[in-house]
């Protein structure tokens, strides 16, 4: 029961997190959406830790491993945002259609 | 099972699935920056709510600093009425709404059709968590924990390296 | 002793220092001794008209000075007085003051924007810049004392210090840690996001009456907290000869204050771009030689 509904909890997070992902036209939107969908599946993780294995510890580093993504991808994303306002002076991404191939 | 922490679960989802939805109705880029911190300090109180102590207390103070950080960017960056006239920067709305109902509910689907079996019931103490973690950092899963850290090096290296400007005799 | 006691003892010492904390500031900053100052002050702010600015963002003008406060109370509330169980006895209370005190700066980030002014704003920003360069050497001290007690609870970081301070297994950790705890409570070497000199009061500048005087009293309590745990983790928390463990904690914790304020008393401002050149490329690698340094002397 706990472990379903921190599930649900987490899915419903997850479905915006994607909204906000497809749905926004600037950069640093797009990252909050994956910020908040990478922040679902940690929940996730932390519920099958505490009620299925707890005495299981790779569930524990695997958040770590996911709380590190977040952080990079931030930091990535940054640099990206800088570059691109550097050269084009925006970040939507409807503008970004010349890095078509 | 746990009443208390039934209702603290409950009531910490909302109140992360509420400032989950603040994030993209806002019209303020800060207003929307701290919406998302305060629904990953909501995850972390679920965390503790759920006796991963560490982990709980790691995500509020990483998240505080990270949320800053895309608020002060976002500054940079955006067109920013500073919440005092409305704005909109949403493309194909349909599409993008009803891929996240959909996909919403078929994770909802999986969590409650799938049988999960017996529930533990106790977790370890806190002080035993930190230990066993650090064991299994350093012991079984090393060559994880140091593939994490090569990759902070490169992306530190390449964060750098993207936002460094043009100079004429490049290229 | 018993919780209540306890409990009891814990909230009127830290209150007791946050008043004497008050009086020693106005003391040493402008030599005047005056014990009903602190009294005088909270009676003219609260008598002020409180003024609040056109095209405000209400919400965080409103939240911020409550969130500043609540964060600090949240990281003393872990740091041990005495002997007994303190208030609350997290697993990770070293790491969970750091993640208390990361609020701090999202509460200056909020008053920055909130009043919709250009100083305020420019000391928002000063402040996130300020404080995340120095949570860098801060949380690293705090891992090398860590190592040294094998745990994260604070009252066994206190036991492992029974036989030698911190301050001298470790005195690089101590250093990085007094001049970030300054940084992290912006004493003047490093005002910079109120700076009244340049930024005409930054932050604080467009806050009147209550909330200022909510920001000032957190403003004493972090310093207070921060000196708390200067005590506790480098200079030995309640050990000490003849004295009870409850008063060797408050006379050592109100030392480092006075410390504080005589180092900000005689101190120049720093230039904003040294300030943060000399964390990343002094503190930070210092931290790292401390950890490094920690990780031999555990090991010989």
């Amino acid at each position: 029961m706990e472990l379903s509904i921190t599930l649900i909890i987490s899915a419903i997070l997850f479905g915006i997190g994607l909204y906000g992902a497809l749905g926004q036209t600037n950069l640093v939107m797009i990252m909050m959406g994956v910020e908040l969908m990478l922040g679902a599946s940690m929940l996730n993780l932390v519920a099958f830790w505490r009620f299925l294995h707890p005495e299981t510890f790779s569930l524990q580093m695997f958040v770590l491993v996911v709380m590190t993504v977040m952080a990079l991808e931030a930091a990535v994303g940054f640099g990206i945002a800088t570059q691109r306002f550097r050269t084009k002076g925006s970040i939507e991404s409807e503008e970004a259609s010349d890095l078509k191939g | 099972m746990n009443e208390t922490r039934f209702i603290f679960l409950i009531f910490f989802g909302l109140v992360a699935i509420w400032f989950g939805w603040r994030v993209f109705m806002t019209s303020s880029m800060v207003r929307s920056a701290l919406s998302l911190l305060a629904s990953m300090v909501a995850i972390g109180a679920m965390f503790f709510a759920m006796e991963a102590e560490f982990l709980g207390v790691l995500q509020i103070m990483m998240m505080a600093t990270e949320m800053s950080i895309m608020a002060i960017f976002m500054m940079m960056y955006m067109m920013d009425p500073g919440g005092l006239m409305g704005m909109d920067m949403s493309h194909q709305k349909s599409a993008s709404i009803s891929g996240g109902i959909l996909v919403g509910a078929f994770a909802i689907g999986v969590a409650m059709l799938t049988s999960w079996g017996g529930m533990a019931l106790e977790a370890p103490l806190p002080s035993k968590q930190n230990h066993d973690l650090g064991i299994e950092v350093m012991k079984r899963s090393m060559m994880i924990f140091e593939s994490a850290g090569v990759s902070i090096l490169v992306a530190m290296i390449a964060a750098t390296a993207t936002a460094l400007p043009y100079k004429n005799n490049q290229l | 002793m018993s919780q209540t006691i306890y409990w009891i003892t814990t909230i009127f010492l830290f209150v007791a220092g946050v008043y004497l904390l008050a009086v020693m500031e106005r003391w040493i900053t402008y030599g005047r001794f005056d014990l009903l100052a602190p009294f005088k002050r909270s009676l003219a702010l609260l008598g002020q008209e409180s003024v609040t600015p056109r095209k405000m963002d209400k919400v965080f003008y409103e939240t911020a000075p409550l969130l500043f406060i609540v964060a600090t109370l949240m990281a003393a509330m872990v740091l041990p007085f005495g002997k007994g169980s303190p208030a609350i006895d997290l697993a990770t209370g070293a790491l969970f003051i750091n993640a208390a005190l990361a609020y701090i700066m999202v509460s200056i980030l909020m008053a920055g924007w909130a009043p919709n002014g250009v100083y305020a704003m420019i000391g928002g920003w000063r402040f996130l810049g300020q404080l995340i360069a120095y949570s860098m050497p801060i949380v690293m001290a705090i891992t090398a004392t860590v190592m040294r007690a094998e745990s994260m609870a604070l009252t066994e970081i206190v036991n492992s210090q029974q036989s030698l301070w911190n301050i001298i297994y470790q005195p690089v950790g101590f250093l990085l840690f007094y001049l970030s705890a300054m940084a992290m409570a912006f004493l003047p070497p490093f005002d910079l996001p109120t700076a009244p000199g340049t930024l005409a009061g930054g932050v604080w500048a467009e806050f009147t009456a209550e909330r200022l005087l909510v920001f000032r009293i957190g403003r004493l309590a972090l310093i207070m907290t921060l000196s708390l745990a200067t005590n506790v983790l480098f200079l030995g928390g309640w050990y000490g000869p003849w004295l009870p463990d409850y008063l060797w904690t408050f006379l050592k914790t109100l030392a480092v204050a006075a410390s504080f304020f005589g180092v900000s008393r005689f101190a120049v401002r720093i230039r904003y771009d040294s300030l943060l050149e000399w964390s990343w490329k002094f503190a930070t690698p210092a931290a790292l030689f401390n950890i490094l340094w920690v990780g031999i002397l555990l090991l010989l």
